[in-house]
């Protein structure tokens, strides 16, 4: 028995080739919408990097070389972006570029800087990733949603802050550094090595901390264990975390 | 020209240095200027009487020491009434008052520095006191506070929640229902924090854990809605 006749199989061939050819239309109308953008700025070996984006995915990454490279990928293309120069580096203001411009759609950047670079970084809403910075600031706040993910960061000042959404920190404490990680609802994960040392102040208010193998017996338990404060190691960086309706998590790398 | 005019060119009228049509215009005013011609008169006397003495008056022997015998006798003159005036039951206050105040260019720059020295700080106190008791309205909560209830400084935290609510209000029409609904899952965050926060602080008014989270949520509550603001 034929499971297809030449009759039936013609109209299924039509309807595969015309479905075809209106996903590529599809997937190509949507690529000539968006914007690639890609610009090389000359840099020094200790930059500042200021970005201050509306929505979007912000990812920073290090390399070998003495410049900043700044790729966005752009929803809208009346949205622009006009990156001003300064003495220590790069400014990106896309809120400021683009006031009464009324919905810019998303705006994703890929930086790309030297080893030892600040970085701040806002949005209204997004992802931010950097990895690898090894500068004296790194900032990254969401003002709405958004995971803030931070690996192989080693500062001196790192603050971390979204109102919903994860944040993920792996990286290291310097002697004297400042450092502080605040949610409103996602997890805090600080991944960090063995031998580090900081005063903690960490509050919970309503899910737990956990410590993980940081925990000693010197530490402080305040509120029913809604805060805890100590020392870890030798105590010399000052470490803050608040999360007002999630949890804290500690892990040893 | 007036008689003021007429009066300051008398003085070389009478000396004959004036030019001849100056000297016939002040003749001319004077014969129908009978306060001119007095004026003139009398400068005219004084002229002629030091002309006639000049060489007869030898120079005083010791001027320095005269002229000092002349001043100390002024200054007793001028210091004794003053001194019998203050009656001897006469208060702190009167004799204050009365009291004639003389003093020297640094001791009067000391005055005037002492001066800024309390203005400034009276101002800085003030300035501090003032921004103390607002502090809870720009900053939020002040932890631990406990001159007023955890109600009234909530109560001051909502005043400017509300401002700037009201200016959100009116730009949300405007954004897009993608923004709409991220803004308002996220304060529903904070406001989750802030009233946590206070149920806590009904059971336990001394609870720190809770006023710091309650004061941080509605400084994050604040802010989040200054940034929204002007979308």
């Amino acid at each position: 028995m034929k499971l297809f006749s030449s009759d039936t199989r013609k109209p299924v061939t039509i309807l595969s080739a015309v479905s075809s050819i209106l996903i590529i239309l599809a997937a190509s109308s949507f690529a000539l919408a968006q914007q690639k953008v890609s610009r090389r700025f000359p840099a020094g070996k200790n930059v500042r990097f200021e970005l201050k984006n509306v929505t979007g995915t912000i990812t920073v990454e290090t390399w070998q070389r003495d410049e900043i490279m700044v790729t966005a990928l752009m929803d809208n293309r009346k949205a622009t972006f006009n990156p001003r120069q300064t003495d220590t580096g790069l400014v990106i203001d896309i809120v400021g570029d683009n006031r009464g411009r009324g919905d810019i759609g998303d705006m994703n950047f890929k930086i790309q800087l030297p080893v030892r670079s600040s970085v701040d970084l806002e949005t209204r809403s997004g992802q931010i990733n950097v990895s690898n910075i090894q500068g004296d600031l790194v900032r990254a706040h969401i003002w709405t949603s958004g995971d803030i993910r931070l690996s192989g960061v080693n500062a001196a000042r790192v603050f971390a802050s979204n109102t919903s959404g994860d944040i993920f920190f792996d990286g290291e404490f310097a002697a004297g550094g400042t450092y502080e990680f605040k949610s409103g609802r996602g997890t805090i994960s600080l991944q960090l090595p063995a031998n580090c040392g900081f005063h903690l102040v960490a509050t919970a208010p309503v899910k737990k901390i956990s410590m993980g193998p940081f925990w000693h017996e010197g530490m402080k338990l305040m509120g029913e264990g809604r805060r805890i404060t100590g020392d870890v190691g030798d105590g010399r960086a000052s470490v803050t975390v608040t999360n007002y309706q999630g949890d804290i998590q500690f892990f040893r790398r | 020209m007036n008689c003021e005019n007429y009066q300051i060119l008398l003085s070389e009228f009478v000396d004959g240095t004036l030019t001849a049509e100056d000297c016939a215009r002040v003749e001319l005013h004077l014969t129908s200027c009978p306060d001119c011609t007095d004026a003139r008169n009398d400068l005219r006397v004084v002229v002629d009487f030091c002309l006639e003495q000049r060489g007869q008056y030898d120079a005083i022997p010791n001027e320095r020491a005269m002229w000092l015998r002349i001043s100390n006798l002024i200054e007793a003159e001028s210091s004794s009434p003053a001194r019998s005036q203050t009656p001897r039951e006469a208060g702190w206050w009167f004799r204050l008052m009365n009291r004639s105040w003389q003093l020297s260019f640094p001791q009067l720059a000391g005055l005037a520095g002492a001066i800024v020295l309390v203005v400034a700080f009276a101002t800085a106190f003030s300035m501090y006191r003032l921004s103390s008791r607002t502090s809870p309205l720009v900053t939020g909560i002040v932890p631990g506070s406990n001159s007023a209830s955890i109600e009234e400084r909530y109560s001051q935290q909502q005043q400017m929640i509300s401002y700037w609510n009201q200016r959100v209000e009116l730009n949300k029409a405007r954004w897009n229902p993608q923004m709409r609904e991220t803004f308002d899952r996220n304060m529903s965050v904070i406001d989750a924090a802030v009233t946590d926060s206070m149920k806590q602080l009904h059971q336990n008014p001394h609870d720190s854990v809770s006023e710091d989270i309650l004061n941080d949520a509605l400084n994050d509550k604040v802010a989040l809605l200054k940034e929204f603001s002007d979308l």
